[in-house]
């Protein structure tokens, strides 16, 4: 086999290192460079797809030592759906970000691009692999690079919000060690297929102990509250294309890691009563939160923040229809979020002082960009005719099945609080308080082709939510059926059908 | 004299033992309090590090067994497998040092750039954005 999920670690860290050689050859090569990795990481995607739809999993084992003691790499449908999505909006987060900063000096450009590929690069690191301490090492990756990239620019804020990422980083990453500890005493062992199988043998207090350890360390970078404090800042504080792979790339990690732990490592009893409880608290204040803010960015955080809340709530409902509703939503919220943050990027670029109430009547000038907010705006939402309508009604209907009205209700309140505060901004943008003249930044034409696919994913996928919804249910089930994935990881060469 | 040798051994082994567990426990809250009370960046970036070195204790320490031996098959040495000190915290506690010099780095990096727009290192006067 020539193409190997090693690729997705391997080529990154390769062109990482070989970008400030080459720099010196082309100042254009740096940004060149990773375009080339994010697209031969989507070949990856396809053909790995291809091969997990034929055999069920994949399980690719580093420098010939076999699973338990060796680290390896696995790839199952629900892993693999998640990396394809990282790996498309990758592309087209750096196809946005091309022209991004075009004045800077080259030092700045050559770390700016370096950076973003090795956080996209440890995402998708942590969800491939099956080693749960390699997992750590990629989460701090992640950590490391969003950190470094959130205080890019060397304003006086910028660093207050790394500064602050890093404490709350820092002390999760302690935390995930301690958790790792602990599990490593009781089950003698790191890779995850094998501790999932040893599991039974750890006494419950323990195991709670350890499941606590890990939520904290792993909801920090999922945007679990209260642990999510880092995030209105991060995200407004960051580079637009940043802003958005944290919200289309790094989260969806963090909620990987999350799940994983509590689906496959762990069966305690009342997890998913917490995941449930957890999610809703965190939906609930952060939609409250959203609706208050005056920063266009901090808004588009706190939403963020809601519907990775929905999320854990979806996958903590358990069962087959909420887990694919949940994987619905991890999907649209990735496209459509992402093209919130770009076109929202642009519009703020052209406020005075980045607040919403500075948009006023920017659609005249902006209209192709507006309309793609307005797109994303009422895509996640919920409103019919696009994808967000989907995935919301197939979580309901799943809370439905398991009598769970309160849920329901919350979570029809919290539309309706999300309604009114991008109602209000698409508002702004198309029905002026005055007339502004001010002179518009219009973006490049490559950031145009970025936008528009994703806001052509949007529509497509809103009229026929069929094109995944097979696939997603395939995964769905997957998930929940944690004794293949032991079996098949121990065991690789017995593929699952 | 062998017996009582061992015995002695024994008796220093669980002191070692309680001490390693002790002292890495203590290290942790130590750093704890630092992180929490202390207003000064680098003495929270300090207690964030004094945090990491009693984890890394504690990992080296239940790798550790008594009388044990380096996990290498080496002459003399054909039969210690059952002797052998687990070599897994010891790679791990490798890493884990690394990834700990990074985020301290990143840290201090960060303070110094804090240090510049702000003229102090005091969390409680650097509120720009909402803490």
């Amino acid at each position: 086999m020539v193409i190997s999920p090693i690729h997705y670690i391997f080529v990154p860290l390769v062109a990482a290192f070989a970008i400030p050689l080459l720099s010196k050859i082309n100042k254009e090569l740096p940004r060149i460079i990773p375009g080339i990795v994010m697209f031969y990481n989507i070949i990856i995607s396809f053909v790995l797809m291809q091969e997990v739809n034929e055999v069920g999993y994949i399980s690719e084992v580093i420098a010939g030592w076999e699973a338990p003691w060796g680290i390896n790499l696995v790839i199952t449908p629900f892993s693999g759906f998640l990396v394809s999505l990282i790996s498309v909006l990758g592309f087209l987060i750096w196809l946005y970000g091309f022209r991004f900063k075009k004045v800077i000096d080259a030092g700045e450009l050559r770390s700016y691009n370096i950076l973003q590929m090795m956080m996209i690069t440890g995402a998708i690191g942590i969800i491939i692999t099956g080693d749960i301490f390699n997992m750590f090492v990629f989460l701090e990756i992640v950590a490391i690079t969003a950190i470094s990239l959130t205080s890019f620019y060397r304003g006086r804020d910028g660093a207050e919000a790394g500064f602050k990422y890093l404490l709350i980083g820092g002390f999760a990453s302690a935390l995930i060690l301690l958790a790792i500890l602990i599990l490593y005493t009781q089950v003698g062992t790191l890779n995850m297929a094998e501790i999932a199988e040893r599991m039974h043998t750890v006494p419950q207090g323990i195991k709670a102990t350890i499941l606590l350890l890990f939520i904290v360390g792993f909801g920090i970078e999922a945007e679990l509250f209260p642990l999510n404090g880092w995030a209105p800042d991060a995200y407004s504080q960051a580079p637009g294309p940043t802003s958005s792979a944290f919200a289309g790339i790094v989260v969806k990690a963090g909620v990987y890691g999350l799940i994983r732990i509590i689906f496959t490592l762990f069966d305690v009893d009342g997890a998913y009563d917490f995941l449930i409880t957890a999610g809703l608290i965190t939906m609930i204040i952060a939609e409250a939160s959203a609706l208050r803010q005056t920063n266009l960015k901090r808004m588009l955080a706190y939403s963020s923040i809601g519907q990775m809340g929905l999320a854990l709530i979806a996958f903590g409902i358990g069962t087959k229809e909420a887990v694919f509703g949940a994987m619905f939503l991890l999907f649209n919220h990735a496209v459509i979020k992402s093209l919130l943050f770009m076109t929202g990027s642009i519009l703020i670029y052209n406020s005075k002082d980045k607040t919403i109430n500075s948009l006023s009547g920017i659609a005249k000038k902006l209209p192709f960009i507006s309309i793609l907010f307005a797109i994303g705006a009422f895509a996640i939402v919920g409103l019919p005719p696009f994808s967000g309508f989907w995935s919301k009604l197939y979580v309901l209907t799943a809370a439905a099945d398991e009598n769970m009205i309160l849920l329901i209700a919350a979570i029809l309140a919290v539309s309706v609080v999300e309604i009114v505060y991008y109602f209000r901004v698409v508002g702004k943008l198309y029905f002026p308080d005055k007339e502004s003249n001010i002179e518009v930044y219009r973006p490049k034409f490559n950031a145009m082709i970025a936008m528009g696919v994703l806001g052509v994913v949007i529509l497509v996928i809103g009229f026929y939510p069929d094109l995944i919804t097979g696939y997603l249910h395939n995964a769905a089930d997957i998930l929940l059926d944690k004794a293949s994935y032991i079996r098949f990881v121990l065991n690789a060469d017995l593929p699952i059908q | 004299m062998q017996e009582q040798f061992n015995e002695i051994f024994t008796k220093y082994h669980e002191i070692i033992t309680i001490g390693v567990y002790g002292t890495s426990i203590a290290l942790m809250l130590i750093g704890l309090y630092a992180v929490l009370t202390k207003k000064n960046l680098v003495k929270m970036v300090i207690g964030l590090s004094i945090v990491d070195a009693g984890i890394h204790l504690l990992f080296v320490g239940i790798g550790y067994i008594q009388n044990g031996t380096a996990p290498i098959f080496s002459p003399g040495n054909e039969n210690a497998g059952d002797r052998m000190v687990d070599p897994v915290p010891q790679a791990l506690v490798l890493t884990a040092i690394i990834i700990g010099f990074a985020i301290t780095a990143v840290a201090l990096s960060l303070i110094i750039r804090l240090y510049k727009h702000h003229n102090t290192a005091k969390i409680d006067q650097i509120k720009y954005l909402k803490w």
